[in-house]
């Protein structure tokens, strides 16, 4: 079996830190965030015993898969036989990479400080998650913060002031970073009173209702952050599952629990906003110069503008007259004590990372970790601090989970999930190196929420529910008629799918390289974006020198991208066919270097386009 | 895309498509109830996230204006001139029946919509929405009626709204419409034209055989490997082509993993139905009417440009999903609002033009939907969630210039009231939808099947259509 091993320096580095083994092997490209990966001094302790999940390449491979945004080679070959407790351990104690120093860097590199929008800027909180999913070191972190920001969503969609002014989606894509490993309790506090959400959900500036003029709380915060971020809207079961009351769900709340629960968010503000001078935010754009900073710090309180009436919703009262901080703070507590939040959060999590119609008794342990706050990896070591909530146990519950890691999984026809197509760009680009290092030069990634792009941008979803629903039950397909719920099949249509086979033959074929450098050049420079030649040249291109030494023989080549992207898992057909198309394509022997190059990106395609490959088992 | 790869082979142009693929459609049913004759198409215009009712379809006698503007002072204030009564447009219904004396306008976005009316081309139903049986204030407020599940929620009212069921539905009445005239052997030779989105489109139309086709505006989306790549060669590469082509459709895929199975069928059916489709389109004469340049006009350029190739596509029955979002106007209404309502005037008059220049205004019927209405009452700069709300049905075949359902006073408290001014429906979304299917060509028992709950509402008494 062909194991890519093109760095062949990178053996597992032991590093002693925090007493945690931890293994300093990334998949950065050229100069970017992560490679710190040099050879470290001292004494090497023996390797600790080898848990299931990295026992074999292909076993390594499929948790990476699950875990990151893309197993890159050197790291596989790396961690091959090593603990993935240890390796996960690790991840926890990893730096974060953050967004906010490269929105003020990006700032920084404007020429001209009076351009409207300037792209550097607007687009900055796409070029960080491009440079962070693809270099950064902290792969499990920003890989939950992607999770994480496809459930408690935010986003620049829209227009307006989340499009047009960076701050305030970039540093709350740092409070999910951030906030990846904490406690969701902690994070919803963080979340209730970031800028992003207060606009994007429209409590920024609410206020109590006025007789007078019948002016009520506004309602929108309130109902979502019940029925997506935290309870759903009917009664769940520990796995998850409704709870049936003469054959019906049973709703939990009806509107007046909402606007009770409306009087919470009230009374919140973004902090130094002259209301009177700007009714609305979005007046002060270019009016007012402390916007952007004020975007940046957590919402600030005044209790004048706060409902000094009960707020009953749920099981839940808090007292007339209670302060907004006090109402927050008990109004958060109380929706976390819902025996729903564990069930609901822990299920859709499970979406994102290994399977789209999770079995309930999955569903169930993860939730009761969830619950209990606390899990103990195969090596015997706990993570997690004992309070509901706790999100790095929560992910070991999802990735360690028996029957995840078990064989018989990957064999069972309905487990696994469909491979998100940001997903399937970043593991591409960690696969064969292409270097994200600047990421502003790959305008075919400015924007991919189109449906005839991928339907899915990051922090750019169409509404507050994400580009999918978690129930989602596709309409005539097989599985529909099983009654899974699939997520993604909600953005795969008859425009999508050729969207993504376009766009990954973009990439596949040496993507910038297809644009003549000097139209690039000057079409970027025009955007305000400063171009290194050298730098620009050497973007996101892929490395497909292993694969170029194997192409003289198509099914060596087949073979070689089966276990490197697929960790052996496509079918014979598949194999038989996309090998059968390649030597379609005549090569004319080892020197005949354009047909191979092409006879690599077209193979390359062809696996990513498989059912086999857009089915993550 | 890429020039510098042109090295490749073009060998297959789209008339190799061969068609037989898509003709699978069962067609078990021996009942041809649905009149099927000629040519019909609804539009569903799909407003996401709530339209205000209340700053659709305003208050224009003084009294009731007076009452409004009380109640929505706040934002009124922000309104500025554009809600003053001098500058809303009324509209004079052919009866007053509704209004009992009242007046109402539009706003002064949509001048276009008030000529149409005034044409006798488009009409209002007044306070539709979705309803398991009918519901008084009484009712609703000491629980002893059956309620839509809910409420008030935009995943799940938009999912009620097409499809009777919250998220989770499987089968919308476009879907069931759909399935009713392909029952009855309409649109036999390429049944998967029949229900056609150019937005993402919920259950609304999917039925048991209808599966919604998706296009983009500019047509259907096209493989650039397939197009490009292959450019310039001759035919001798033909077999390459062709693997490519077989395998981008995951034609060689044998498995039996439910979700790799979804997937092969997306691809596979997506590539052959979309070269279908471009085939079709290309052949089309172009629109005489111009559409303005927003999402909405090019939506509804799109399925005005599909309609004008009907034939090509041997379509007799065709029901067309586009959709608008924005509309969740917590906030910023004053400034949100007018854009999105102008943005629709402008595309339901391009439309209507458009389809009126192609001589077929008696044959497609476009109607307006939406989650839900809003409150009444104000939360500072925007409204909440509601219940009912007001819609438009526009097109030659409809008793236009007229208003029908109820349009309940401006205030609070009234019999139609849940609180805040949330509208307790006066029309059911199964009466409304039961109207333009019987005008598609459904028969009673096919309306039945297709709205299950139709049976619980008295009949309209006055039909829109």
């Amino acid at each position: 079996m062909p194991i890519r091993r093109a760095h062949p320096i990178l053996n597992p580095l032991l590093v002693v830190s925090f007493g945690v083994l931890m293994l300093a092997v990334s998949c950065s490209g050229g100069g970017g965030a992560g490679g710190e990966n040099g050879p470290v001094g001292g004494p090497t302790p023996p390797p600790p015993p080898p848990t299931g999940a990295f026992a074999t390449e292909a076993g390594t491979s499929r948790f990476l898969t699950q875990a990151t945004f893309g197993p890159c080679p050197e790291e596989v070959s790396a961690l091959i036989g090593t603990s993935a407790s240890d390796w996960f351990l690790a991840e926890l104690e990893k730096p974060a990479s953050l967004h906010m120093p490269q929105l003020e860097a990006f700032r920084r590199m404007i020429a001209d400080p009076d351009a409207d929008f300037p792209v550097l800027a607007v687009q900055s909180s796409t070029f960080s998650f491009w440079r962070n999913a693809i270099e950064g070191d902290d792969q499990l972190r920003q890989r939950m913060a992607f999770a994480l920001s496809q459930i408690l969503v935010v986003s620049n969609f829209g227009g307006e002031l989340l499009t047009d002014i960076p701050e305030p989606v970039v540093g709350y894509q740092d409070v999910l970073v951030e906030g990846a490993f904490g406690n969701y309790r902690d994070l919803l506090e963080a979340v209730t009173y970031s800028p992003a959400m207060g606009y994007y959900l429209t409590y920024m500036g609410n206020q109590k209702a006025d007789p007078a003029t019948g002016r009520m709380p506004d309602e929108n915060y309130a109902r979502e952050i019940l029925q997506l971020f935290t309870i759903g809207v009917v009664q769940l079961g520990p796995d998850g599952e409704p709870v049936l009351a003469n054959g019906q769900p049973v709703e939990l709340y009806d509107n007046m629990d909402v606007t009770g629960l409306a009087r919470v968010f009230t009374g919140l503000d973004l902090d130094g906003l002259d209301r009177q001078r700007f009714p609305s935010v979005v007046d002060a754009v270019d009016e007012w110069d402390g916007l952007e900073e004020a975007l940046l710090r957590p919402m600030t309180i005044n209790d004048r503008l706060h409902s000094p009436e009960a707020k009953r919703f749920l099981d839940c009262e808090i007292a007339a007259g209670t302060s907004t901080e006090t109402s927050i703070d008990q109004a958060l507590d109380c929706i976390m004590d819902h025996p729903n939040v564990g069930p609901f959060v822990s299920r859709q999590l499970i979406q994102r990372f290994t399977s789209s119609a999770p079995d309930p008794n999955y569903v169930q342990r993860v939730a009761s970790t969830f619950d209990a706050g606390t899990y103990t990896l195969p090596d015997g070591t706990r993570v997690g601090d004992g309070r509901k909530g706790d999100l790095s146990a929560t992910l070991a519950a999802i990735l360690f989970d028996e029957d995840v890691r078990s064989d018989a999984s990957l064999t069972d026809p309905q487990f696994g999930k469909i491979r998100e197509p940001i997903l399937r760009f970043t593991h591409w680009a960690r696969a064969f190196d292409a270097d994200a290092s600047r990421p502003e030069y790959g305008i075919e990634l400015f924007d991919l929420s189109a449906p005839d792009a991928l339907s899915q941008h990051p922090y750019r979803a169409r509404s507050v529910f994400n580009f999918y629903r978690p129930g989602y039950i596709a309409p005539g397909t097989e599985s529909g008629a099983a009654g899974l719920t699939i997520p993604e099949l909600q953005i795969v249509n008859a425009t999508s799918t050729p969207g993504y086979i376009n766009f990954m033959t973009f990439w596949a074929f040496g993507g910038q390289s297809m644009i003549p450098a000097d139209e690039l050049e000057a079409e970027l420079e025009e955007m305000g974006v400063p171009v290194d030649r050298a730098a620009l040249e050497r973007a996101f291109l892929p490395d497909y020198s292993e694969e170029l030494a194997l192409a003289n023989s198509a099914a060596l080549l087949v073979d070689h991208l089966d276990s490197l992207l697929v960790y052996n898992s496509l079918s014979e057909e598949t194999k038989a066919a996309i090998t059968a198309a390649l030597e379609a394509q005549p090569v004319d022997g080892p020197g005949d270097s354009e047909a191979l190059a092409d006879r690599v990106s077209l193979a390359v395609l062809l696996v990513m386009t498989s059912p086999d490959y857009l089915v993550q088992r | 895309m890429p020039t510098s790869r042109r090295n490749f082979i073009k060998a297959l142009g789209a008339g190799a498509l061969t068609t037989a693929a898509l003709t699978a459609m069962p067609s078990t049913f021996t009942a041809h109830a649905a009149d099927t004759n000629g040519y019909k198409a609804l539009v569903c215009v799909f407003l996401f996230g709530g339209l205000d009712c209340h700053d659709l379809i305003l208050p224009h006698d003084q009294v009731s204006y007076d009452q409004y503007a009380q109640l929505r002072s706040s934002l009124l204030a922000q309104q500025g001139a554009a809600r003053q009564r001098a500058s809303l447009l009324p509209l004079s219904p052919a009866s007053d029946g509704v209004l009992q004396g009242r007046q109402v306008a539009l706003p002064p976005e949509m001048p276009l919509l008030q000529g149409l009316f005034g044409q006798g081309k488009a009409a209002i139903v007044g306070n539709v929405g979705p309803l398991v049986e009918p519901v008084t204030r009484a009712s609703f407020e000491s629980g002893a009626v059956r309620l839509p599940p809910r409420l008030f929620s935009h995943n799940d009212q938009q999912a009620v709204w097409q499809a009777n069921q919250p998220e989770g539905a499987q089968y919308g009445w476009g879907g069931l419409f759909a399935d009713a005239v392909l029952a009855s052997g309409a649109n036999a030779s390429l049944p998967q034209f029949t229900t056609i989105a150019t937005e993402e489109v919920g259950p609304f139309l999917t039925g048991r055989n209808a599966v919604p086709y998706r296009v983009s505006t500019s047509g259907a989306a096209r493989v650039d490997f397939l197009e490009d790549y292959y450019e310039g060669v001759s035919g001798e590469r033909a077999d390459l082509l062709e693997a490519v082509r077989d395998q981008l459709a995951a034609r060689s895929y044998r498995g039996s993993h439910l979700l790799e199975r979804d997937m092969a069928a997306a691809f596979s059916g997506g590539l052959e139905t979309n070269e279908a489709y471009d085939t079709a389109r290309q052949q089309g004469a172009a629109l005489s009417a111009s559409f303005p340049a927003t999402p909405l006009g090019a939506q509804l350029r799109a399925a005005a440009e599909t309609i004008n190739v009907r034939d090509r596509l041997f379509a007799s029955r065709q029901v067309f999903f586009v959709g608008l979002g924005g509309f969740d106007t917590h906030d910023a209404q004053a400034r949100a609002l007018p854009k999105l309502l102008s943005q629709l005037d402008g595309a339901l008059a391009a439309f209507q033009a458009s389809i009126d220049a192609l001589g077929l205004g008696q044959q497609v019927t476009l109607f307006t939907a939406s989650d839900f209405g809003r409150t009444l009452a104000v939360n500072g700069d925007g409204t909440d969630h509601g219940w009912g709300g007001h819609r438009i049905v526009l097109g030659s075949a409809v008793k236009g210039g007229e208003i029908y359902g109820s349009l309940p006073p401006p205030s609070l408290g009234h019999a139609a009231d849940s609180g805040g001014g949330r509208l307790i429906p006066s029309v059911a979304v199964d009466s409304y939808a039961a109207e333009l299917g019987r005008w598609f060509g459904l028969g009673e028992s096919e309306l039945s099947a297709a709205l299950p709950g139709l049976g619980n509402f008295a009949p309209l008494p006055k039909s829109f259509i």
